[in-house]
């Protein structure tokens, strides 16, 4: 199987170890990763200014793999979910999508609407395989319970297709189970990470980033795993703001699944990124020996 | 062709100040068919009445143009006058002169002048081809059925047996009584509310004029108002009724014996394989519940079930079959209910999550005292005290990915169990109620909100997030106040939801069986939304209820005692008329297609058995037209409004 990997802006421009370690598990999971070539932002965050403009720039990427024959792994849940979105919109709506592709018409580009959408999630657990990975576990990571963090655009809206259930998903955790590790539901699991406010109101976001995670140490989870460059930043790279936001001492081990998954499967961990991690992962007892 | 009469009516002042009447009288005079034409102040009155009677005598009418108001009016005062004549009453033809000219016009005389003689050139054409036409008479079966026997069915079918005609009730639980006999008490009164429905469902079983048939649902409907063929599916109970006295041994015997999840008490209680569902049951009689019955599923109970021998009179006969009843009633009464929407299709309010988390209706068996807790109200889940308890309103209503209505008892009944709780636990427990807006719209609602907003309650607007159920049987959830702007945390004991209210199992069938309508929303469809509350589409068909909408039970009485007056209306009569503007078929140009069997929405149309025709049921046909429309072969012809008539009308006027 080939794919194009379409990263969007947050993976490539800070969440490196997101990208390092997707690189590494994939290609060895029969998944070859190829870069679309010249993409652009994926429109989400004009979706509230200018919804044909998102839909423009989503239809861009899109028309992007499709010119290079690919279907596409977007391991941004924002960037997936607004992809998904505008295949929905365009196939509906005939004259949005002559007016979009008038524009591509610009650069010589047509989106036609047969590109197929993959995320880290649906990709890992519905293509691979929780059978294929198990497989592929080298040293299982046994005796940790980690908690899963879906983020909210990787299961919503209801209605749009996602790539788990929007109230109940349990996909992620079932992929934590096929490399060992345990990860039984929390109450609080759905909960808001804050990225979303960040940038007009940082108090309230860091509070619902703090909250969380005390919740999940609270419940005596090992860690985190996460599968949003957006979850990744507040609760990994924020984890100290959080704490001082909420009055709390919080050490908790935050990772991308990917990391994890690598990990498992034998690969060295700072070929994963483990170092860009900023909270405190040499907790988990997996993980010492990069101490 | 015929020999037309116009008659021109001033109206008083309300035509002759617009339209000159002279003028189109004249007019009328000029045109082909017309052998007289007169005009009078008011042609409605006695003398109006002797000048069209004398025309018609001396002139040797055969057909009367009256061009006045409209014929909503006065069209069956002019058909009687011409009646009386001995001219047949379907040959009158109206000119609208009045709503459609004179008031519309005022201030252009010569053009509303103009308007009138054209409508009245337009009605002379079509009356110089009306036919004398017949009515077709029925004899009535002066007697009803009522489906469903709730608070809705019991009310319609006391109110027409009271007055003297016989009523079948057709229930398919084992006992009438239906969701008002679940309640604990009813709001803003606080009567008991098997206090108040007990003895109607008493008088229901003494009434000499109703013949109660529970556990039964009704098969195949057939036949028209006046004259319905109805089949009933009377449902194995497997005790002979009969014989049964209720006197409850069987169920002390029963192996199966606080095993069974009872429903009536909403699976929060258990009771046997054979069993009444509550004890004031209409008719105190048992019955079988051929799922859990270990007999009726494997064949054997033990060496023998113990119900027969503790059966002093034999009545069981675990061998009874199912039993089809034919009946025969002149209007039917549909009073079937609503069910609760089931809060599982909703994950977020975390129903099935948690025992503690029930919906309204579970709480009024949990309160009443001769509920499954006996009205102790704990936690489900372990049995322990209960702190604070919350209620989240609008679960599924005023919803757009669910019912987008309001229940329009939810608000009600959720007022009327925090003042329960505090009757039975005191202000030591802590009462939320999460609201959309509290619509207290009933006689003494008002009230009875204030009254409960004054205690110590705490009474939040918003609708809450996820309900976040802890392993330790802790709920919690959190909730934007709309009116205070904060967003609260409130955990909870005990969460009672307030769901929306859906039509009852089964309603999309029963309308296919009666060829009623339903709404979007599922209910049953009245003909009228404001004038015709309780009429179908189908005559002699009328609704009560919450089959209609949702309502509270004042408004289910009300509207159960203007159906069974709407049904009286018909079973009060001998013979019923039908008006003989239908459809006809002209056999010579009919080919059998069957194009009007499928487009006939009152199965009024179906093709003859030998000569492949299609006929038309006088009884049914409403004379809606639309066979007529779709005919391929103009084979198709309303009585008194052809073809020809209609295109000699419109080329008048073009």
């Amino acid at each position: 199987m080939e794919l194009g990997l379409y990263l969007g802006c947050l993976i490539p421009t800070e969440q490196y170890a997101y990208e390092l370690s997707i690189r590494e598990v994939f290609p060895k999971l029969g998944v070859e990763l190829k870069d679309i070539q010249g993409p652009t932002c994926c429109g989400a965050p004009l979706r509230n200014i200018n919804m044909s403009l998102t839909m423009y720039l989503s239809a861009r990427n899109l028309a992007l793999a499709e010119k290079q024959d690919l279907d596409i792994l977007a391991p941004c849940p924002y960037c997936h979910q607004a992809l998904t979105r505008t295949m929905a919109v365009l196939d509906e709506n005939q004259e949005l999508r002559e007016k979009v592709n008038s524009h591509l018409a610009d650069e010589d580009m047509r989106y036609q609407g047969n590109v197929k959408l993959y995320h880290v999630l649906d990709l890992l657990h519905d293509v691979v395989g929780v059978e294929k990975i198990k497989e592929e576990v080298e040293k299982p990571l046994e005796g940790t319970n980690i908690a899963a963090h879906y983020g909210c655009h990787l299961i919503r809206p209801n209605g749009l297709e996602r790539p788990d259930d929007s109230e109940d998903p349990q996909k992620m955790e079932s992929l934590l189970r096929a490399i060992g590790m345990d990860s039984e539901d929390y109450v609080e699991k759905l909960d808001c990470c804050g990225a979303h406010v960040m940038v007009n109101e940082p108090e309230s976001a860091l509070t619902k980033t703090g909250q969380k995670l005390e919740a999940v140490q609270e419940r005596g989870f090992h860690g985190m795993a996460t599968m949003c460059p957006w979850g990744q930043r507040m609760f990994d790279s924020k984890q100290e703001d959080a704490a001082a936001t909420v009055g709390a001492s919080l050490e908790l081990p935050v990772l991308y699944y990917t990391q994890l998954l690598g990990i498992a499967m034998g690969i060295s961990p700072s070929d994963l990124g483990i170092e860009l991690n900023l909270s405190p992962i040499h907790k988990i007892e997996h993980l010492e020996v990069e101490e | 062709m015929n020999r037309v009469g116009v008659f021109v009516c001033h109206c008083g002042s309300n035509i002759a100040d617009v339209v000159d009447v002279e003028e189109v009288v004249a007019y009328a005079q000029g045109l082909d068919g017309v052998v007289v034409a007169k005009d009078y102040k008011y042609m409605c009155s006695d003398p109006g009445g002797k000048l069209i009677k004398d025309c018609i005598k001396e002139h040797g009418l055969d057909s009367v143009v009256v061009a006045s108001c409209s014929p909503r009016m006065h069209e069956p005062t002019f058909r009687s006058v011409i009646d009386d004549e001995g001219m047949n009453p379907y040959c009158l033809e109206m000119a609208n002169i009045r709503e459609h000219c004179s008031w519309v016009h005022k201030g252009d005389e010569e053009k509303a002048t103009k308007k009138a003689q054209e409508l009245v050139n337009v009605a002379v054409e079509k009356a110089l081809f009306l036919e004398s036409l017949e009515q077709s008479e029925i004899d009535v079966v002066q007697e009803a059925l009522v489906i469903g026997g709730g608070i809705a069915g019991i009310q319609a079918a006391l109110d027409i047996a009271d007055q003297g005609k016989k009523v079948y009730l057709v229930e398919r639980e084992p006992s009438i009584g239906g969701k008002m006999a679940q309640l604990d008490k009813t709001f803003p009164t606080l009567d008991c509310s098997s206090c108040i429905l007990t003895p109607k469902m008493m008088d229901v079983a003494r009434h000499p004029n109703i013949e109660l048939l529970t556990y039964s649902e009704v098969e195949e409907v057939d036949g028209a108002v006046g004259d319905f063929t109805v089949k009933v599916r009377k449902k194995s109970t497997y005790v002979d009724w009969n014989e049964c006295t209720g006197c409850g041994l069987c169920a002390e015997a029963c192996r199966m014996k606080d095993k069974v999840p009872d429903g009536f008490d909403m699976k929060l209680g258990d009771r046997s394989s054979i069993y009444t569902p509550f004890p004031q049951a209409v008719p105190l009689k048992y019955t079988i519940d051929p799922e859990s019955c270990i007999y009726l599923k494997t064949g054997k109970c033990g060496e023998e079930p113990p119900c027969l021998e503790a059966c002093e009179i034999g009545a069981i006969d675990h061998e009874q079959e199912d039993e089809i009843v034919e009946i025969n009633v002149g209007s039917i009464i549909v009073a079937t209910g609503y069910d609760l929407l089931d809060p599982d299709e909703l994950y977020e309010y975390g129903y099935g999550r948690s025992e503690d988390i029930i919906t309204n209706l579970e709480f009024e068996r949990i309160v009443d005292s001769s509920g499954p807790t006996e009205g102790k109200i704990t936690k489900l889940s372990d049995g322990e005290d209960i702190e604070s308890i919350s209620f989240i309103l609008c679960v599924g209503s005023r919803d757009e990915e669910k019912q987008t209505y309001c229940c329009r008892i939810g608000c009600m009944g959720a007022l009327k169990h925090a003042y329960l709780i505090k009757e039975h636990m005191g202000d030591e427990v802590d009462i939320n109620l999460c609201y959309t807006d509290i619509r207290s719209f009933g006689k003494g609602y008002e009230e009875f909100y204030r009254r409960i907003r004054g205690t110590d309650i705490t009474i939040l607007r918003g609708r809450p997030s996820e309900i976040k159920v802890d392993p330790d049987h802790k709920l919690s959830f959190n909730i934007f106040d709309t009116l205070t702007d904060k967003l609260l945390e409130i955990e909870s004991d005990m969460i009672i939801l307030v769901p929306a209210l859906v039509p009852s199992e089964g309603a999309e069938e029963l309308a296919r069986k009666l060829r009623i309508s339903q709404g979007t929303d599922g209910f049953f469809l009245e003909e009228h939304p404001k004038l015709k509350p309780m009429d179908t589409v189908k005559s002699g068909v009328f609704i009560a209820g919450c089959c209609q909408g949702p309502k509270d039970i004042p408004d289910t009485v009300a509207q159960a005692s203007g159906a069974a007056s709407r049904a009286m209306g018909i079973l009060n009569k001998s013979r019923l008329e039908n008006d003989p503007m239908i459809a006809w078929v002209d056999t010579d140009l009919c080919v059998g297609c069957g194009v009007c069997v499928d487009v006939c929405p009152y199965s009024a149309r179906e093709l003859n058995e030998v000569t492949g025709i299609a006929e038309v049921d006088e009884i049914l046909c409403a004379g809606c037209g639309a066979c007529i429309a779709a005919c391929p072969s103009n084979a198709c012809i309303h009585k008194n409004l052809t073809k020809k008539q209609i295109i000699r009308m419109i080329d008048e006027v073009a």
